[in-house]
């Protein structure tokens, strides 16, 4: 295990530092935080179209009575806290499992579970909504079982509809996830698992203590990621559910799209939505970097 | 014992990596046999391979641009992902490496960056990309991807694992800071940068609202907009639009099989 | 947009745009002078099979007169059409956008009334408004002023499969010029005795709902803007009726587009009610030829002003701010679109495409039989139907109120009180409207 000494920087290599970083952070600067500005400043306009005027924080009070919206904001919620557990833990799984010397055909276990996030979305939503619907698979299986006696609508009944959407996102993104936690494997010296088996340590035991412990930075990363992601959550809204049945699996980046494109545009309003977002995981993201951002 | 234990841990290994590996993949193989089915019979929702496969191939290239489609996907995606991967993995070291709580500030700072959803920002930046004469331009359609807080933050924090005391021993050694970086550091970081590579490939490929905005000619269409076109008319025909998903999902697929040898362990002795 | 002289972004032309586009009411167009031998227009629609056809053969057709003139034809989709037309107008450049695009005869009043310099204001261009259905017209009239020539007939049709009305006694005569609660009727009659719906539609989308409100002449809105989705008595009458297809099963709910196409092509449905152009997706189900009937749809029962007609989609051509040829725009559209019957009997066999000009509806092309539909001249009778289509008032909010009242109706079937939700629907719409 290497500790990370901090180096001592002098003046001329903590000018070095800041140059390594220079080009990316300008670039988020232009190209990201100024029109993160142009938008917070429409955030405290109203009107459609171009047609503006101010009006204070009125759009951020009137989000609150907003009853799609707060649906919306809900259902991110759901997912958020069943989806993104669920699949952080899985891909950890699948990932420490793939990191087995002795395991043979880890090439076609890891492609094969990298798949489903490379697959376009247009596809991805056919197949599932087919997979799901009254005369599809699923029923199918569930007929035939004995289970059900006719097909059941998932997608239009709101419990199932919001499972679905779960299980699509688990589907969807679990192996993306497991690309980094197998690439953050690669920076530990499998040698420590020999020695820990060695020891007498059983598989759960080298998982909880070793492994975990030392993927910390990344699993820290895909926390942050997920999380924004799942609050940011639009494709499976638009594509998959469409929002419904009755605005119950409607996400809040589906409504700020329809605010602005869909409906009669309200871009101030859509932006005052949009930075609620940002607070949102902003103060997530933060917790978790206290939390699980530690350089030993 | 220890023979034993790791045949069983084996076992249940192979038998948990398939049951997931057959969920992961039959979505797609239902799109691989809707690809060879017509129409009418995809609606029908056949599980069996038919006999259409070349029809429908045939007849993609009769009403899409396929060629240009590709050929502008490949391009898009390939300049990005390598502008991208040398920026954010330059401004990763140095978060990491000459971390100070300065730049520990600046990135948080950085962080917010992606959390605000894409649509609250995609009017000023079109203005922004406008007033530059960058419209229908690689670089528009480039610039607002190459950094991103995603791939800064994923190097950063690979670089954790990076031990200092070979910077030191470098410097001494007098090799200068951009020399320790590209020598030593990228060399170590193979795994990283695979990661790295695919999903930053991916993302590229995968762009749709950004693109359809800044482009407005059709010589500057994408896969996915190809994607889009194809279900846009009053009847789609979902076996002509099943092969354009795959030829669409095909490349990163590929990308990911070449590199993800890079994923196998033992890699971390290149160190020394 | 290379190709286009019309449209090639250059600094001056961003200027100008952006200035013109902030002057309320500036006749900007005129502004610009045609450059000398300009004689190539930039399209934008979707559709290789029907629009994009309709406009090759509308190039070829001007072509005539014409003969160095040039279309340069973009595929792009509606939402994409959408979104352009809303960065361009919001952000005052106009330099991306085409001289003529396809737009959704629903969308008119939302971006006419939002953005008013982006489409031309074609009420004087000499173009023979008077020669297309009123109801069609009226989609893209706003304030009185013409902004759209009428393409694709969007007219309602009741689809029926006249093998399965057989087993259960019934012909498609017994299915014309009815009421809903005697479709019901039958309906249920047909899935006593065969087991099939007569009619499925995708949960959660409110089409059905707006071609009943609009065969009955009632809108979710009143002349003024207001939303009238309260206090609505066609609105409660349509959605109680609809309640009862779904409750008896005659109305089968899916889950989405490629399911309820799939249930007309695995025949698992006894017919459907849609706008005409389902009549090309019924039609790659060959295996169903001469099978299939078409007829007009049910009226309300008890609604004043209740007719068997009804719209659902469709659009028109609009010419946008970024064209800098508007006189050319205005006589190619005026002369095949708007004047050329030729060219409505070029395009029909071949891709379905029916359109909703008047006088090509007598033409012989029109009166020819379809086999399909076991000789009937459904496409004489689909022109027919168009012109008694109900006029309605779109109005700005348009997509607010038809996703309000497709929440509502969800509900509905639910369980839930339908004075409550349509109280909720309106709330959300008037919410959105204060924004």
């Amino acid at each position: 295990m290497s500790k990370s000494k901090r180096i001592k920087l002098n003046k001329k290599q903590s000018i070095n530092g800041w140059i390594f970083l220079a080009p990316a952070t300008l670039m988020i600067v232009m190209l990201s935080f100024v029109p993160m500005v142009r938008a917070l400043i429409l955030s405290f306009q109203k009107g459609t179209g171009a047609k503006l005027s101010w009006t204070g924080v009125n759009n951020y009070v009137r989000m609150f009575s907003d009853n799609v919206f707060m649906q919306s904001l809900l259902n991110n919620f759901i997912y958020l806290l069943i989806q993104v557990p669920i699949m952080l833990i899985l891909a950890l799984i699948l990932a420490a499992m793939l990191n087995n010397k002795s395991l043979k055909f880890k090439g076609l276990f890891r492609t094969a579970i990298f798949l489903p996030c490379a697959t376009s979305l247009v596809s991805y939503a056919i197949v599932f909504r087919t997979l799901f619907s009254n005369n599809g698979l699923v029923n199918y299986f569930l007929i035939k079982l004995g289970i059900l006696e006719t097909g059941y609508s998932f997608l239009t009944h709101t419990t199932s509809a919001r499972i679905i959407i779960i299980i699509a996102l688990i589907w969807r993104w679990t192996g993306y996830n497991m690309v980094f936690y197998l690439a953050g494997l690669q920076n530990i010296d499998y040698s420590i698992y020999e020695a820990a088996r060695i020891d007498g340590a059983s598989t759960v035991q080298i998982f909880r203590k070793i492994t975990v412990p030392l993927l910390k930075p990344i699993i820290l990363l895909t926390a942050i990621m997920s999380t924004n992601g799942t609050l940011q959550l639009f494709d499976e809204s638009v594509n998959l559910t469409f929002g419904g049945p009755a605005n119950t699996t409607i996400t809040m980046s589906h409504y700020i799209y329809n605010t602005s494109f869909k409906y009669v545009p309200k871009f101030g309003y859509a932006a005052a939505m949009s930075y609620l977002i940002l607070v949102l995981v902003a103060i997530l993201a933060f917790i978790q970097m206290r939390v699980g951002d530690r350089r030993e | 014992m220890i023979d034993v234990n790791k045949k069983n841990n084996n076992a249940i290994s192979y038998i948990i990596l398939t049951i997931v590996s057959l969920l992961s993949v039959f979505p797609l193989y239902w799109m691989a046999v809707s690809a060879t089915n017509k129409s009418v019979d995809v609606t029908r929702g056949t599980l069996i391979p038919g006999l259409a496969f070349i029809d429908n191939v045939k007849q993609l290239f009769v009403v899409q641009a396929v060629g240009t489609a590709m050929a502008n996907s490949f391009k898009y995606a390939i300049i990005l992902t390598v502008l991208s991967l040398f920026i954010c993995s330059l401004a990763g070291y140095g978060f990491e490496i000459y971390h100070d709580k300065g730049k520990d500030l600046v990135m948080s700072i950085i962080l917010l960056s992606m959390m605000v959803p894409f649509v609250a920002i995609l009017i000023p930046l079109f203005q922004m990309i406008s007033a530059a004469h960058l419209l229908n331009t690689t670089a528009g359609f480039i610039l607002p991807s190459i950094s991103t807080p995603l791939l800064i933050l994923l190097f950063r924090q690979s670089a954790r694992s990076f031990p200092r005391d070979i910077i030191e021993a470098a410097r001494i050694d007098g090799l200068k800071d951009y020399e320790i970086f590209f020598r030593m550091f990228i060399p170590t970081q193979r795994s990283t940068y695979a990661a790295a590579l695919t999903i930053t490939f991916m993302a590229a490929w995968n762009s749709y609202l950004w693109p359809t905005v800044i482009m407005s000619d059709e010589k500057s269409l994408t896969m996915p907009m190809l994607i889009s076109n194809l279900i846009q008319g009053y009847v789609t025909d979902y076996g002509v639009l099943m092969v354009g998903v795959l030829l669409c999902t095909l490349p990163t697929v590929i990308i990911f099989f070449v590199l993800q040898k890079n994923f196998a362990e033992g890699i971390t002795g290149a160190i020394k | 947009m290379s190709l286009a002289a019309c449209s090639t972004p250059t600094t001056s032309d961003t200027t100008t745009k952006a200035a013109a586009a902030t002057t309320a009411g500036a006749d900007e167009t005129t502004a610009a002078t045609a450059a000398a031998g300009d004689n190539t227009l930039t399209v934008w629609c979707w559709d290789p099979a029907f629009n994009i056809y309709a406009m090759q053969e509308a190039e070829k057709v001007y072509q005539k007169t014409n003969p160095d003139f040039k279309l340069n034809i973009v595929e792009t989709p509606w939402a994409d059409i959408q979104t352009a037309m809303t960065v361009a107008a919001t952000s005052g450049d106009y330099s991306t956008l085409p001289d003529i695009l396809l737009c959704q005869d629903n969308a008119f009043q939302k971006n006419v009334i939002s953005f008013p310099d982006e489409y031309v204001d074609l009420t004087d261009s000499g173009i023979a408004f008077d020669q297309f259905g009123a109801a069609k017209v009226a989609y893209s009239v706003v304030d009185g002023k013409n902004y759209g020539v009428p393409f694709d007939n969007g007219a309602v049709i009741s689809c029926v499969r006249t093998d399965i009305l057989e087993q259960a006694g019934y012909t498609v005569d017994d299915l014309t010029d009815i009421t809903w609660s005697r479709y019901i009727e039958i309906g249920k009659d047909v899935l006593a005795k065969t087991g099939m719906p007569m009619l499925s539609m995708q949960a959660g989308e409110s089409d059905l709902i707006m071609m009943m409100m609009q065969s009955a002449g009632a809108s979710l809105f009143d002349a003024e803007g207001n939303p009238t989705i309260v206090d609505n008595a066609t609105l409660k009458a349509v959605l109680t009726t609809y309640a009862e297809l779904v409750t008896s099963g005659v109305l089968v709910q899916v889950n989405n587009w490629d399911e309820y196409i799939g249930t007309l092509t695995s025949g698992t449905v006894a017919g459907t009610i849609n706008g005409c152009w389902i009549l090309g997706s019924i039609q790659t189900a060959k295996d169903q030829s001469g099978k299939w009937a078409v007829t007009n749809m049910p009226k309300l029962d008890n609604v004043t002003g209740a007719t068997n007609y009804s719209n659902n989609g469709g659009s028109s051509w609009a010419i946008t701010a970024n064209c800098k040829n508007v006189t050319l725009a205005e006589d190619f559209l005026s002369k095949t679109f708007a004047g050329s019957v030729a060219f409505y009997e070029t395009i029909l066999p071949s891709s379905g495409a029916l359109a909703t000009y008047i006088p090509a509806g007598d033409s012989d092309v029109y009166s020819k039989p379809s086999e399909f539909f076991q000789g009937d001249t459904i496409f004489k009778k689909i022109t027919d139907y168009a012109a008694k289509v109900p006029k309605n008032n779109t109005g700005v909010y348009y997509y607010e109120a038809r996703d309000a009242v497709a929440t509502a109706l969800t509900n509905i079937i639910g369980g839930a009180d339908a004075d409550t939700e349509l109280k909720a629907a309106q709330d959300a719409v008037v919410f959105l409207m204060q924004g």
